[in-house]
């Protein structure tokens, strides 16, 4: 995080960047900067305490920690936490059913999404205001407030026997794939619909006189040129989708179906929870989504200020 | 969450009595206190239940039994009583759940269950969902074959509304936890009474030891010494309608027990709140702390080699008329639920579950809790395990533990106002008030 301003930016980058402000000029040190800087340095330090210390607990076993303190000098230093970790935890299933739930949730959420923002923004009908207004407050809703009658509606819902085995959308994938993209589709559309409104309109309106139907002006003019949004939101979706355990421990209750959120809160007993195998096991469960992040970075400080500077 | 009717609970449905020869206070219990909830329990599926009882024909598919042993020990213990269950026609799919979440969804995973055999606790915490008809009435497994092997108090443990609806599985108590080889090394002797508890409280001190280790993360293990101070000071019947909101938290006995606990506190490791009892549990195997009221679980964390030097001793008299007449020994144990798939199944391994054999298992592999069957082997009990299992026999009464023997969303509540009261002690008639009016509310 400390790199995010960037001290000694120059005109030419910031033009490339594209954010069309005018560069800056040039200016010299001053002692505000340097005290900025170091500002900035002791906060990006004090994000990574947790990351390390918990990386650093990890390789050493629970019973010297809990004698000595997390942060002493180590005895022994190795994997074996590690190894409870995958052997308690069952990670390789959890990714698995992790995988399950968030490529069918990101996929249909983008796509719909897309379709109602790529409506909503690009077309001026009687309700355009109203269906963006009712995205967006869905967004204020906690859905946490939903969660009893959701329950109790779900376990009424029969599926057939090789969708669910259950019986019932209670207990299924499905369930929580169709959470994710209930919810999350306030949020992506009110942000799609702001990119799309800055295309410009004469694209459809060339397209349209080529002789594209609606279905071609969305897909072959507007979503190629969404395609930074989606890339954004897509990391964005990812990171949130993934760290959910709140939908996912509701509507899952067999143990082996829960995703990759789950098997660290099973690392944690009735009294007794080793902290060492925990901190093992976190260091698993994020290594996907730094991946991801590492991967699509520049998508994803660009997804933190998307959509805000147009309303 | 939930449609449950609240049952309006009779003081002496929430605890009950344990121990072979002891009558029960509370037999008439479940009678009459239950007529709210009964007419909903009546729609469970009675009728069916008699067909396949334990003793009946052999049972054979699959069965789905749910664990919330998320703990290594226990866990590996479980499977390995699964896998020995003799019908080998019964193919047994554990469904596993960590401990906490699976306690806190209960009421959905209860509507519609996921497994046909699932853990739970006994007494106070079945009324809730038996009353729901959430659970399956289990009392022919008890005919056929638990009444010989359990006593009377387990029974009553497993009981609502004149039926069985658990097999206890295994328990254990509370009492003040301590390393035998630093109290010889200062010289101390396990006190009696509340006097001489707080003369070595001072001594210990004196020497630079902390008397008491603590530990309230999790806003839980303060219950315990409530428990305890309350029971001891007035009585298990006080305690009991105290639990059940017949009793006030604003009433001159509950107030004393919050003075005697001010006296302790300063005898206690600071600031509790945010230290998990495992971090306290630490500072007595390091000798740092004399003491510490906590349950046996707290052999779960001793390094092996020094479990033999772990001891506890109950809870000081402080009150003669009640002397130490009161253990708390949380029991766990299986229910079926009310629609099993396999319901055959399900009573047979529940049935065999209530075994000494099955136990025996179990306590080989996880020795941190007691078994209730009789014929389980006593004689491979450690020290601290036969001490327990001992105190819990003789004991006069029996409770659970404040966040058993009330209603869950009280409990919450009570734990918060502990908190508060350990944060700032003198503010104490504000936050009994204030909980007062919270059972009021909620009880």
């Amino acid at each position: 995080m400390t790199d995010v301003a960037e001290p000694t930016t120059s005109a030419a980058e910031v033009v490339k960047s594209g954010n069309g402000r005018p560069a800056p000029r040039k200016k010299p040190v001053r002692p505000a900067r340097i005290g900025l800087h170091l500002f900035l340095i002791v906060l990006g330090v004090l994000w990574l305490v947790p990351l390390v210390v918990s990386l650093y607990v990890s390789f050493r076993p629970f019973s010297e920690t809990q004698a000595k303190g997390f942060l002493s000098m180590p005895d022994s230093f190795n994997l074996d936490n590690y190894d409870s970790a995958l052997d308690q935890g069952d990670f390789i299933d959890k990714y698995w059913n992790t995988a399950l739930i968030l490529v069918p949730s990101l996929i249909l959420t983008l796509f719909l999404a897309s379709m109602i923002a790529f409506v909503a923004s690009r077309y001026s009908w009687r309700f355009n205001v109203f269906f963006l207004v009712l995205f967006t407050a869905g967004n204020l809703l906690p859905p946490q407030i939903m969660v009893a009658p959701l329950f109790q509606a779900f376990r009424r819902i029969p599926l057939p026997d090789f969708m669910s085995n259950s019986g019932n959308l209670n207990g299924s994938n499905w369930a929580i794939i169709l959470l994710h993209v209930g919810f999350q589709m306030g949020f992506c559309t009110f942000v799609l619909s702001n990119y799309m409104k800055l295309l410009p309109k004469e694209l459809n309106e060339a397209a349209v006189v080529d002789g594209a139907s609606l279905w071609t002006v969305y897909s072959k003019v507007v979503m190629p040129l969404t395609r930074p949004a989606l890339a954004a939101l897509a990391t964005l979706e990812f990171a949130w989708i993934y760290n959910d355990f709140f939908w996912a421990v509701i509507f899952e209750q067999r143990g082996d179906d829960r995703p990759i959120t789950s098997a660290l809160a099973n690392l944690g007993g009735q009294f007794v929870t080793d902290t060492n195998v925990v901190a093992a096991a976190s260091i698993f469960v994020i290594i996907p989504v730094m991946i991801v992040y590492f991967a699509l970075q520049k998508h994803f400080i660009a997804g933190l200020t998307l959509g805000s500077t147009k309303g | 969450m939930t449609d449950i009717v609240k049952p309006s609970p009779s003081p002496s449905e929430v605890g009950f009595v344990l121990g072979r020869r002891s009558v029960l206070k509370g037999a008439v219990a479940l009678g009459g206190a239950v007529a709210l909830g009964g007419t909903l329990a009546a729609c469970g599926d009675d009728d069916e239940s008699s067909e396949a009882g334990s003793g009946g024909e052999a049972a054979s598919g699959t069965l789905r039994v749910g664990s919330n042993y998320s703990d290594a020990k226990p866990n590996e213990a479980l499977k390995a009583v699964l896998d020995a269950f003799p019908n080998e026609d019964v193919t047994i799919e554990l469904n596993e759940v960590d401990h906490n979440t699976y306690q806190e969804q209960i009421v959905a995973y209860m509507q519609d269950p996921p497994d046909d055999v699932a853990p739970w606790f006994a007494a106070y915490r079945l009324v809730p969902l038996a009353s729901a008809g959430l659970l399956m009435d289990i009392s022919d497994v008890w005919t056929n074959s638990l009444d010989d092997i359990l006593s009377e108090g387990f029974k009553q443990a497993s009981t609502y509304d004149g039926k069985q609806y658990l097999v206890p599985w295994t328990f254990y108590s509370w009492g003040i936890h301590y390393r035998k080889s630093v109290w010889d090394s200062i010289g101390a002797t396990p006190p009696e009474t509340y006097e001489d508890l707080l003369a070595l409280c001072a001594e210990l001190q004196g020497q630079g030891v902390t008397p008491f280790a603590f530990g309230n993360d999790g806003r839980w293990p303060a219950m315990g010494t409530f428990d305890q101070l309350n029971f001891r000071l007035n009585g298990y019947q006080y305690h009991v309608d105290l639990m059940a909101g017949n009793e006030s938290w604003t009433d001159d006995r509950t107030k004393e027990v919050f003075a005697r606990w001010a006296e302790l506190l300063p005898y206690h490791q600071e600031n509790p709140n945010g230290r998990e009892w495992q971090d306290a549990a630490q500072a007595l195997i390091d000798g740092e702390a004399a003491m510490m009221t906590i349950g046996n679980f707290v052999g779960d964390i001793f390094p092996n080699e020094d479990l033999d030097d772990l001891d506890f001793f109950p809870f000081p008299v402080l009150n003669d008329e009640h002397g130490t007449d009161t253990v708390e020994a949380p029991i766990d144990g299986w229910v079926v639920v009310a629609e099993p798939e396999n319901e055959a199944a399900a009573k047979e391994v529940v049935a065999h579950l209530g075994t000494a054999d099955a136990q025996n298992t179990f306590l080989s592999i996880a020795p941190g809790v007691q078994a209730p069957a009789e014929g389980v082997d006593t004689s491979a009990y450690n020290a601290l395990q036969a001490k327990s299992a001992d105190l819990v026999q003789n004991a006069a009464n029996v409770t659970q533990f404040l966040d058993r023997d009330t209603l869950p969303a009280f409990a919450n509540e009570a734990g918060q106002a502990f908190a508060d009261f350990m944060s700032d002690p003198f503010n104490i008639d504000a936050i009994l008030e204030d909980l007062q009016s919270k059972a009021e509310a909620l009880l």
